[in-house]
């Protein structure tokens, strides 16, 4: 049986497939969802048990397709459908390695952040933190003569924001959220209550309570989060597993599932799981009549079927990696041989993240780290200011998980004191011990660990791309290829907050234990401060941008506020990556916010009833 | 003593918690069969001289003896024991006697979760006063006041 011609098509399970298909099918709209990855489960055992028995527990690792073969090695990236980029793929041995790395990474530096491919997309994986950004995020060219405008403001998304606030659930105290200019309706209030602050915020707040850096005072602030603090949308308050990424045991965190499931439930959607768009497919009057897709059953297995179908609408939302790539592999047997909606040239270009800084301690008393969510509080103070005239704005994540980040502890730690060794640092004495002094030794230095994690807004540069590899999946489909490097206004925020973190830390009273990055590490730039020369690490963020950024010139953008095509006026190209800027807040709550607008658009424009 | 009675007593020697913790005497875990299975068929003969040690020595001095007194052989496998309890990951004696050196190997040891319950019944948790990150048997909001007592986790 053929298929109709559906109203929308929308490529991608993730947070803004999720969000536009269930705007649409309450609407009535006939949606069909095409999702590379398998199925969301009916419930997460396997996904917690191969979480559990992993020894390396990085995001990836409760997802599919699997990233290790019987052997405990990571599998080649040609053999797998709908393969995706692990951070195992990082280090200096195999960051380049096409045969470990699914990204084909150009350098000069290391893109360090992942995604899933897998029905709820990266939101699988993601942390909550659900902020707003701030009024000048919208507007750095205009203030500060740095960076880039957007084609629309803070006052544009502000009914957007507690429009996704709801959607997804978020709990945070509207008072507290006020500051850097963001302002909510008189009487709103956040979904649910903030989640409490733990011990660690209590000890990081205590200590900076008489700290300023660039003459601005630090507090700490409750972050808002997609994590229920009671019970909401017939999901439990959160347990403090400790372990939003990568998995909530309980699905007290949301992710895009639920709303997937809402979707579903209106009997308006379809969804075709393992079904890989492999072009996008435009007619001559410039309007997209259908995408072509290919399928398969196994991760390792071969294709099984190949389909088309068309629709009215179509929205890309693949990811700020995947959708550019698929843009630009849909050349249309020669016709749009720069690929489809890339007119400007723009499409692959401009590709951010939030370099992460990294730092770690010892509170000199007890945090007791390893409970509650992964991160309750951040300090925001630094997010907006003159200083980014200079320099990158940033945040502070305060980080729940003792060293687990940082060293991979607890694991280390034990490791160290029960066989002599010091990878941790911890133990410099080399000390092997048993019985209560080894309880003393760990309970000691576990109780004490903490870490801060600094996201640095990253300039848009057109060097910076996801282009089409020559190397190919299993299924024949080109992989990304990524450049990837610092601007200089970028890595000045990244010394800053390198010096920001060191400052807490000292006011503190607590003792640093951040590292130096070996020279040969991809994700590192060599920096001189105070006349000493050092390195300094960055981590992914996971939050990948800009790849199809929108503007107000067909030119210099790939889609309008809306995410509209500039090209192609039935193809919305949606997510982070139609962000001209990464700003200075965790990507999710905007990208929502966009995409619920833009299923408003839609409504109102092109599927009027 | 049977073996299991003397794995129990070794262990609590070595990771200086309480055997009625490692072993309650209502036990529907019971990951103690798991740990002793594990080192059993992992090291079989040193195992047993482990065991036969653990009986014939006073438990006050038995992690000395195991550790310091009893050669190579034995202090590894003891070690691989003691991180199964903690961490519920077999790390073979003879990759610990390799990375207990003062230059090791760069590459992280090889270790193996064995099960997932091996994994959420590591002690290192509770010696942290906390829980498995991914297995909170705890409530809403408990991150915000202080845990119990080291001695409420791991004492008798």
């Amino acid at each position: 049986m053929s298929d109709p011609i559906f109203d929308a098509v929308i490529v991608g399970a993730g947070f803004s497939g999720a969000m536009i298909a269930k705007q649409l099918a309450l609407a009535g709209k006939h949606v069909l969802i095409l999702e590379a990855g398998v199925e969301i489960p009916v419930n997460v055992n396997e996904f917690m048990e191969r979480f559990y028995t992993s020894n390396t527990k990085v995001e990836e690792i409760p997802y599919t397709p699997p990233l290790f073969d019987a052997n405990g090695k990571l599998i080649d990236p040609t053999k797998l459908n709908a393969p995706r980029p692990t951070v195992l793929t990082l280090d200096p041995t195999n960051w380049k390695d096409p045969k470990q790395s699914y990204l084909i990474q150009n350098g000069p530096l290391a893109f360090a952040s992942s995604y899933e491919r897998i029905g709820g997309g990266t939101g699988r994986h993601w942390l909550g933190t659900s902020l707003r950004f701030v009024p000048n995020d919208f507007k750095t060219k205009t203030v500060y003569g740095q960076l880039a405008d957007w084609p629309l403001g803070y006052e544009d998304l502000e009914p957007w924001y507690r429009a996704a606030e709801a959607e997804i659930g978020v709990s945070a105290d509207v008072a507290a959220q006020a500051y850097h200019g963001i302002s909510f309706p008189v009487g709103y209030a956040y979904p649910m209550p903030l989640i409490p602050p733990s011990l660690v915020d209590a000890a990081v707040a205590a200590g900076i309570a008489e700290l300023g850096i660039d003459g601005v005072r630090l507090t700490v602030t409750g972050s808002p989060a997609g994590r229920n603090s009671q019970p909401y949308q017939n999901r439990k308050a959160c347990a403090g597993n400790t372990n939003c990424i990568p998995i909530c045991p309980i699905q007290a965190k949301y992710d895009p599932s639920v709303t997937i499931n809402d979707a579903l439930a209106t009997g308006n959607v379809e969804i075709r799981y393992r079904s890989v768009v492999s072009e996008v497919i435009v007619a001559a009057n410039g309007r997209i009549t259908s995408v072509n897709y290919l399928q398969y059953q196994d991760a390792l297995g071969p294709k099984t079927a190949a389909g088309s179908v068309q629709a009215t609408v179509f929205v890309l939302a693949a990811h700020a990696v995947e959708t550019p790539k698929l843009l630009l592999i849909s050349t249309n047997g020669g016709r749009t041989p720069n690929g489809v909606g890339n007119s400007s040239g723009k499409v692959g270009k401009n590709l951010m993240d939030h370099p992460l800084y990294l730092g770690w301690a010892l509170a000199a008393d007890p945090v007791f780290p390893y409970r509650g969510p992964l991160s309750t509080s951040g300090i925001e103070n630094l997010r907006d200011g003159d200083f980014r005239r200079q320099r990158a704005a940033f945040r502070i994540e305060i980080g729940n998980e003792g060293w687990n980040f940082p060293i991979g502890d607890p694991d280390t730690t034990t490791l160290d004191f029960i066989n002599g060794m010091n990878d941790s640092h911890l133990n410099p004495n080399r000390s092997a011990l048993f019985g209560t002094a080894l309880i003393d030794a760990y309970n000691s230095k576990l109780s004490h660990q903490f870490r801060l994690g600094v996201l640095v807004e990253q300039t848009p540069e057109e060097r910076n791309c996801v282009t089409v590899a020559k190397q190919v999946d299993n299924l024949g489909l080109p992989r990304p290829a990524i450049q990837y490097d610092l601007s200089q206004y970028t890595k000045d925020g990244l010394v800053a907050a390198k010096n920001a973190v060191s400052q807490i830390f000292a006011s503190m009273g607590a003792a640093e234990f951040t590292r130096e990055p070996d020279d040969n590490d991809p994700a590192m730039f060599p920096v001189t401060i105070d006349g000493k020369d050092t390195r300094i690490k960055y981590f992914g963020s996971g939050h990948i941008a800009g790849t199809h950024r929108m503007g107000t010139d067909k030119h210099q953008s790939v889609v309008d506020s809306a995410q509209r095509s500039w090209d192609h006026p039935n193809l919305f190209v949606t997510g982070s990556g139609s962000f001209p800027t990464i700003a200075t807040g965790n990507p999710t709550l905007t990208l929502v916010a966009l995409a619920l607008r833009t299923a408003d658009a839609i409504l109102r424009r092109d599927l009027r009833a | 003593m049977s073996d299991m009675d003397n794995f129990v007593k070794l262990s609590a020697a070595l990771t200086g918690i309480d055997p009625t913790k490692l072993a309650p005497s209502v036990d529907p875990i019971n990951i103690k069969q798991e740990f002793f299975d594990k080192a059993r068929t992992e090291a079989g003969p040193t195992f047993s001289e482990a065991l036969t040690v653990a009986g014939n020595t006073p438990a006050n001095t038995l992690g000395d003896v195991l550790l310091n007194q009893s050669g190579e052989d034995l202090r590894f496998l003891c070690r691989s024991i003691m991180l199964l309890w903690f961490l519920g990951q077999w790390i073979t004696p003879g990759d610990l006697k390799r990375y207990a050196v003062p230059d090791p190997p760069a590459s992280p040891i090889p270790s193996l979760v064995i099960s997932s319950k091996a994994y959420t019944q590591g002690w290192i948790w509770k010696v942290a006063q906390a829980h498995p990150m991914g297995d909170s048997n705890w409530h809403f909001g408990y991150w915000n006041g202080p845990p119990p007592s080291l001695n409420d986790f791991i004492g008798a």
